[in-house]
C-alpha cells in the first residue's frame, strides 16, 4: 500500500538513499591528494546537491501527505515526526465509506474514460484527414482546429457556465466529457497530424494496389502503426479528465455530480477543525490510480508534455 | 518517386477511378468520396468552436454589455465595464498581486528548471530513473498539490516549521501572514508546472553541440562562467518557451489559489483570476468579470509578445 502510493509506485525512500549514495560515494574515497581525482570527486558532489535538492523538492509532499495520512486525527499536532507511532488505516476507512469520494470517484472515472474515447474517436479521423487528404480549405480548417489550443480554461470559464445554464447542461457527465474533448482536441489533433505525416504514403498505397479500400486500411495499417500515439493522447486526454477543477467548478453544483479534484477542493473547508489525515488520505487516493497507470506510461506522458510544451 | 509513379500506373490500370477523386487532384488514394475529408474532420472543428472559439469571442462581446440590476436583460454600454473596472481598486491590487504572482514563479521557476536540468543533464546510468521522478508533478491536479504544500507549510506540524525550529528558530505562519502566503503560492505553483521546464530545457541541453563545450574547456572556461556565457545562451529558444509557458499558466492559472488560499489572507493572494472567479461567482456581476477575462487574454499576448522580443534583442547583441 504505501509503496504503491509513492510516484513510480516504487519505494522512493530507497531510491532516495540509493541516489544520495550513489553519487556521494566516490567523494568518500578521494581523500589521496591526487588533483585530477580530487577535483573530480569534487564535481561529483556538487553534482549531488541539485540531484538531492531535487528529489527532495519533488518527493517532500508526497511523503509528507502519506505520513498525515496514516497518523490518528489528534496524532497530527502532538506527533509531527514523520513515520507515524501508530500507523492506522482509519482515514483511508473513513474516505473510501464516504458517499463523496465514492460517487465523485466513479465520474471521475466515468469522465476520464469519456473524454480519452471521445478524443480519440473525434480526433484520430480528423488528424487523420488533413495529413492524408487534399482538400478544398484544409489549411484553414486545420487552422480553425489548432488556433483555439491558446485559449485558457479560465477564458471560456464564464461563457461556459452561462451556455450550460441556458440550454440546462449543468451538473451533467456528458457535458463534462463534451466540454473537456473540446479542450483537448486541438493538441490531439496537432499531434496526430505530425505523427501521421511521419507514416510512409507509400505502405497506404501499396494496400491500395491489393484492393484495400479506406476503411480496411485505417483498420489494419494506420490504426496500428499510430498506436503509440494514440497512448499518448489517450494519457494526456484522461489526465485532464482526472485532474481539471477549474471548470468542472462551475459546470456542477450538487452533491453526487462532481469530480475528485471538486470534492477534495470542497473538503478543506467543510469542517471547524479540519480533518487532516482525510484530507491527505483523499488527496492520495486521487493519484493513486494514476500513478499505477504512471508507471506503466511514463514515456507516452514524457512524451506528450514535451510536445504539449509549444502552447 | 519513380517507385510512386509505377504505383499509381499500376492502380490505374487495376482500378480506374473509383473512388471519384482518385488520381485527378494528385491523390494517390482510393476508396473515398471528396467528401470523406470533411467528415473525417468536421467534428472536430465543430467541437473546437463550440467549446473554445465561440465561448471566447462571445465572452469579449458580451464585456461591451451589462445588467442595470441582477437577473435583468442585458444592455450594450461601451466600454464602461473596463471604464469601471479599470477606476476601482481591486483591479489595481489584482494586478499587483498578478504581477508578484507571475514574476516570482517565472524567476524561481526558470533558476530551479536551469539547476535541474543541467544536473539532470550530466545523470548517467542508473540514475536515470530520477528524470521520471521529475515528471511526478505533472500527473498531480492542482487541488492535490495544494492540500500537499498546505500540510507541508501548515504553521503547526507541517515539515517546513519542523526543520526551522529544528535550528532553534521560530516556526512561521506561512499562510496566515500576507507576505509568507503568496510565497508559498509561488512554490506551490512553480512545483506543479516544473516537469515541463526541466523537459524543455533538458531537451535543449541535448541538442548543444558537444564541440561548443569543447572548445570553451579548451580556452579554460569552467563551471559557471561556461554555463553563463554559453550553455544558457544557447538555451534561448527553450527559455523562451519555458517562460511563455510559465507566464500563461501562472497569469490564467486559478486551481492552486483557490485551492490553497482562496485569495487570501487580507487578499494577498488576490491574483487577477481569483478577482475575474470572485466578481464572476461571488458576486455574480458576469459581465464585468467577463472585462476581466479579457483584459486577462490581452495581456498574455502582450507579455508573450515582450518575451519573445526580449529574446530576440538579446540574441542580436550575442
Amino acid at each position: 500500500m504505501t509503496d504503491a502510493q509513492r510516484p513510480g509506485g516504487v519505494p522512493l525512500a530507497a531510491e532516495t538513499a540509493a541516489a544520495a549514495e550513489a553519487v556521494t560515494g566516490p567523494t568518500r574515497e578521494e581523500k589521496r591528494p591526487a588533483g585530477g581525482r580530487l577535483r573530480r570527486g569534487l564535481r561529483q558532489f556538487l553534482l549531488a546537491i541539485p540531484l538531492i535538492a531535487l528529489v527532495v523538492w519533488t518527493v517532500a509532499p508526497f511523503m509528507v501527505t502519506t505520513s498525515v495520512s496514516f497518523k490518528e486525527k489528534g496524532d497530527v499536532f502532538s506527533e509531527p515526526g514523520l513515520i507515524p507511532r501508530d500507523p492506522t488505516l482509519d482515514a483511508y476507512r473513513e474516505v473510501l465509506s464516504s458517499e463523496s469520494f465514492t460517487s465523485s470517484f466513479v465520474n471521475s472515472v466515468v469522465v476520464g474514460v469519456g473524454t480519452t474515447l471521445l478524443t480519440l474517436a473525434i480526433g484520430v479521423p480528423a488528424a487523420y484527414a488533413f495529413a492524408r487528404f487534399r482538400f478544398r480549405g484544409r489549411h484553414l480548417l486545420l487552422l480553425f482546429t489548432l488556433l483555439p489550443r491558446l485559449v485558457p480554461s479560465l477564458g471560456i470559464m464564464v461563457p461556459i457556465y452561462r451556455l450550460a445554464v441556458a440550454t440546462g447542461q449543468l451538473d451533467k457527465r456528458t457535458t463534462l466529457i463534451i466540454v473537456y474533448t473540446g479542450m483537448l482536441l486541438p493538441l490531439a489533433v496537432w499531434l496526430m497530424v505530425g505523427f501521421f505525416q511521419q507514416i510512409p504514403r507509400d505502405i497506404e498505397e501499396a494496400a491500395n494496389v491489393d484492393g484495400a479500400t479506406l476503411w480496411t486500411r485505417l483498420r489494419y495499417i494506420v490504426v496500428p502503426l499510430a498506436a503509440p500515439a494514440m497512448i499518448t493522447i489517450g494519457v494526456l486526454a484522461f489526465r485532464e479528465a482526472w485532474n481539471e477543477f477549474t471548470l468542472v467548478l462551475v459546470l456542477t453544483s450538487t452533491p453526487g455530480k462532481r469530480t475528485l479534484p471538486f470534492e477534495l477542493y470542497l473538503m478543506q473547508g467543510i469542517e471547524g477543525l479540519a480533518n487532516f489525515p482525510a484530507e491527505a488520505a483523499f488527496t492520495l487516493l486521487t493519484v493513486l490510480p494514476f500513478v499505477l497507470v504512471y508507471t506503466r506510461v511514463e514515456r507516452y506522458v514524457v512524451a506528450g508534455l514535451v510536445s504539449g510544451s509549444g502552447k | 518517386m519513380t517507385a510512386t509513379t509505377i504505383t499509381r500506373a499500376r492502380r490505374l490500370i487495376r482500378r480506374p477511378d473509383p473512388g471519384g477523386n482518385g488520381g485527378r487532384d494528385g491523390n494517390a488514394l482510393i476508396g473515398h468520396s471528396k467528401a470523406t475529408p470533411y467528415i473525417f474532420s468536421l467534428p472536430a472543428i465543430l467541437l473546437v468552436a463550440a467549446i473554445l472559439g465561440f465561448p471566447v469571442i462571445y465572452g469579449t462581446w458580451q464585456s461591451f454589455f451589462r445588467a442595470p440590476s441582477l437577473g435583468a436583460p442585458v444592455e450594450f454600454v461601451g466600454f464602461e465595464n473596463y471604464l469601471d473596472m479599470f477606476s476601482g481598486t481591486e483591479f489595481w491590487h489584482a494586478l499587483n498581486r498578478t504581477a508578484v504572482f507571475v514574476f516570482g514563479s517565472l524567476i524561481l521557476g526558470t533558476v530551479l528548471g536551469l539547476v535541474f536540468s543541467f544536473a539532470l543533464f550530466r545523470v548517467v546510468g542508473r540514475l536515470r530513473f530520477l528524470r521520471a521522478v521529475t515528471v511526478a508533478p505533472y500527473i498531480i491536479s492542482n487541488v492535490a498539490a495544494a492540500v500537499m504544500f498546505r500540510l507541508l507549510f501548515n504553521s503547526q506540524f507541517g515539515a517546513v516549521n519542523q526543520v526551522i525550529e529544528f535550528f532553534g528558530l521560530d516556526g512561521l505562519g506561512w499562510l496566515s501572514d500576507p507576505g509568507l502566503a503568496m510565497f508559498v503560492v509561488i512554490v506551490t505553483q512553480v512545483w506543479t508546472d516544473l516537469p515541463l521546464t526541466i523537459l524543455v530545457l533538458l531537451g535543449g541541453l541535448m541538442t548543444i553541440d558537444k564541440s561548443y563545450l569543447d572548445a570553451a574547456l579548451v580556452d579554460g572556461a569552467t563551471g559557471w562562467t561556461r554555463a553563463r556565457s554559453l550553455t544558457i545562451p544557447l538555451l534561448t529558444p527553450q527559455l523562451v518557451i519555458s517562460t511563455v509557458w510559465l507566464s500563461y499558466s501562472t497569469l490564467t492559472g486559478l486551481g492552486v489559489v483557490l485551492a490553497m488560499t482562496g485569495g487570501g489572507p487580507l487578499l494577498a493572494t488576490q491574483t487577477l483570476a481569483m478577482e475575474m472567479y470572485t466578481v464572476a461567482f461571488r458576486a455574480l456581476e458576469f459581465n464585468q468579470a467577463l472585462a476581466i477575462a479579457t483584459f486577462i487574454l490581452i495581456l498574455n499576448a502582450v507579455l508573450t509578445l515582450a518575451y519573445v522580443g526580449v529574446a530576440r534583442r538579446y540574441e542580436y547583441e550575442q
